[in-house]
């Protein structure tokens, strides 16, 4: 109970410090919303007259306690490109978003794991030079690369899927699924490699232990051993992995949506970087930093819970 | 697996290689107008005697622009992690030798920093500043410090616990020349190793921002661009998309095998 509440009281903290980091970020900017509104060809007297009512010629405490106070009560102000409301378009994005990086999981884990565990297996032997093989490719093929290969293949090539584009999973699931799926799997590739080399690792341990040679010796098939015994210990550690990678992935994220004119939280969050729509660009990164983070928190507790060799304390 | 080994860091080695002589020689060999000269007559030109690698949609040739743009996406590189080093350092070793408040605040700070995913942070960074060349260098090279400290640290906290530190500070050895002779030099396998997958990084980063336009601007050789101005022409032409995508995977590909290899034989963590 300690240990939530000291790591909570972090949270809350790290959130403190991802603020002030967002609003600096983007204070140094030259240029400021008055002028984006207005145009850098405006009148300099009516753009002086609009700083003086956003509150632009305030001491930069004030107007961070302003913009903080915003994000905290739920007002988090008018995308300038848009010209709509930040937080019901942010909430939008964030469940398209949702879906790619649950979709990148699924393929990730579903290529990594097999993979890992047959390297494992057959340790030092072809299997696992082609799976470390496998792993780097994926790792050294820039993410946008594999997607317009993907793009070339699938789409332009077998026209089995569409090349771009987004479609509500509430209103047609199997068209979202079919419009997530290669943003997706150029994800899932360049992701895999970690996850690879943390499976192979974590088995290799657990295959050397005792309880497997028990197992072996009770006369269990092979598989049973592998997938039943083995597997289920060596997992913790593959998802601690997988969990940390989520920043990576809201990294490519970025660029993944913006090659696949897919409009998630990426595509949004580039779209507000390219026409340097400042509040976007502040409530974006803000929100990007936190789930990060939040997901970090998750994961780290969550094996804390499922795995009881670790305590909390 | 130390056959494998070996043949791993030979290919990495000369992967690595190939691509800093191309980017040290081109420039000599390749007059930069060769990269920009555009041929209304050849364009989207599929591979060739003309034109070994084809040309792009400016009918300009693709080797020429290749080759250069190894040059840039190795300069950026190099100029990018050498400014996370030095940003990142001192962070580390003043974090991890002092300990105490300063690590407390500086890690807090770090923490908040390792929040934000590193592309965003130099994405937005670029966008901040106004993308050219110079400043995708300053936004990479802020966007990795962080990690880059976090590493120091932790390294820096290990070589601390050491008999040898505790030895030199019984022998009344001041912080200054401690941090000189005895850190620095124990933590420098652990930061050749991880300079070595930055570089990597570093390499895609480029690529990403300029694919991105928040990196290099038209019309320089930057692998990025290339695959970016490909997209248009992705059915008709190719191979003006495979071209740079090949080179920044072999680059990569290089600086992680090599990045592997040194962790194996340098890093004390491993085995």
């Amino acid at each position: 109970m300690a240990y939530l509440v000291s790591r909570l009281m972090s949270v809350a903290l790290t959130l403190f410090l991802i603020s002030i980091v967002t609003f600096g970020i983007t204070n140094i900017l030259p240029g400021d919303v008055a002028m984006m509104i207005m145009g850098t060809q405006s009148n300099p007297e009516a753009l002086e007259g609009l700083r003086q009512s956003l509150g632009l010629n305030d001491p930069l405490l004030v107007q961070y306690g302003r913009w903080i106070g915003g994000m905290l009560s739920g007002n988090w102000g008018a995308s300038l490109l848009f010209n709509e409301p930040i937080a019901p378009l942010i909430a939008q994005k964030v469940l398209a978003s949702g879906l790619i990086v649950v979709m990148t999981m699924i393929m990730a884990l579903a290529f990594a794991i097999p993979l890992g565990v047959w390297a494992a297996r057959h340790r030092d032997r072809w299997q696992d030079t082609t799976s470390s093989t496998v792993a780097l490719l994926g790792l050294s093929m820039p993410d946008f690369f594999i997607g317009i290969m993907l793009i070339l293949l699938f789409a332009a090539g077998l026209g089995w899927l569409p090349s771009s584009g987004f479609v509500d999973p509430s209103e047609d699931f199997l068209g979202a699924v079919r419009h997530a799926f290669m943003p997706s799997l150029a994800l899932a590739l360049g992701l895999m490699a970690h996850l690879t080399r943390m499976t192979r690792s974590a088995m290799m341990g657990i295959l050397n232990q005792e309880f497997i040679r028990v197992a072996r010796a009770k006369g269990l098939p092979e598989r049973t051993v592998v997938w039943g015994y083995a597997l289920p210990n060596a997992i913790g550690p593959v998802m601690t992995v997988a969990g940390l990678q989520i920043g990576y992935l809201f990294g490519s994220i970025i660029v993944i949506e913006s090659l696949f004119s897919y409009t998630g939280m990426g595509w949004l969050t580039y779209q507000a970087l390219l026409n340097r729509d400042i509040p976007l660009i502040q409530s974006t990164i803000f929100v990007i930093a936190a789930v990060v983070m939040l997901v970090n928190l998750a994961v780290d507790l969550l094996y804390r819970v499922i795995d009881p060799r670790i305590r909390l304390g | 697996m130390r056959k494998f080994l070996s043949a791993k860091a030979l290919i990495g080695l000369a992967l690595v290689l190939t691509v800093v002589a191309v980017a040290i020689l081109s420039p000599l060999f390749i007059a930069p107008e060769r990269a920009t000269q555009m041929v209304m007559s050849a364009r989207l030109q599929p591979p060739s005697l003309a034109y070994p690698l084809g040309t792009d949609q400016l009918g300009r040739d693709l080797l020429a622009r290749v080759m250069l743009g190894a040059q840039t996406s190795l300069m950026i590189a190099v100029l990018a992690v050498g400014m996370s080093i030095v940003l990142g350092l001192p962070l580390g070793i003043i974090s991890g030798y002092f300990g105490g408040r300063i690590d407390n605040v500086l890690m807090r700070i770090i923490d908040a920093l390792l929040s934000f995913p590193a592309l965003l942070l130099a994405l937005t960074i670029s966008a901040v500043l106004g993308p050219n060349l110079q400043n995708t260098i300053i936004a990479i090279g802020i966007a990795f410090t962080p990690f880059l400290a976090r590493i120091v640290r932790g390294e820096a906290l290990r070589v601390v616990q050491m008999p040898y530190v505790e030895a030199a500070r019984a022998a009344g050895t001041r912080d200054g020349q401690m941090i000189l002779r005895h850190i620095l030099p124990n933590i420098m396998p652990a930061l050749i190793v991880q300079a070595t997958i930055s570089l990597a990084f570093a390499v895609l980063a480029e690529a990403a921002l300029s694919f991105l336009g928040l990196g290099t601007q038209p019309p320089m050789a930057s692998w990025g661009l290339m695959i970016q101005a490909s997209r248009q022409f992705l059915a008709l032409a190719p191979w003006t998309a495979l071209v740079p995508g090949a080179a920044l995977a072999i680059t990569i590909l290089g600086l992680n095998l090599l990045g592997d290899v040194l962790r194996d034989v340098l890093d004390p963590r491993v085995r």
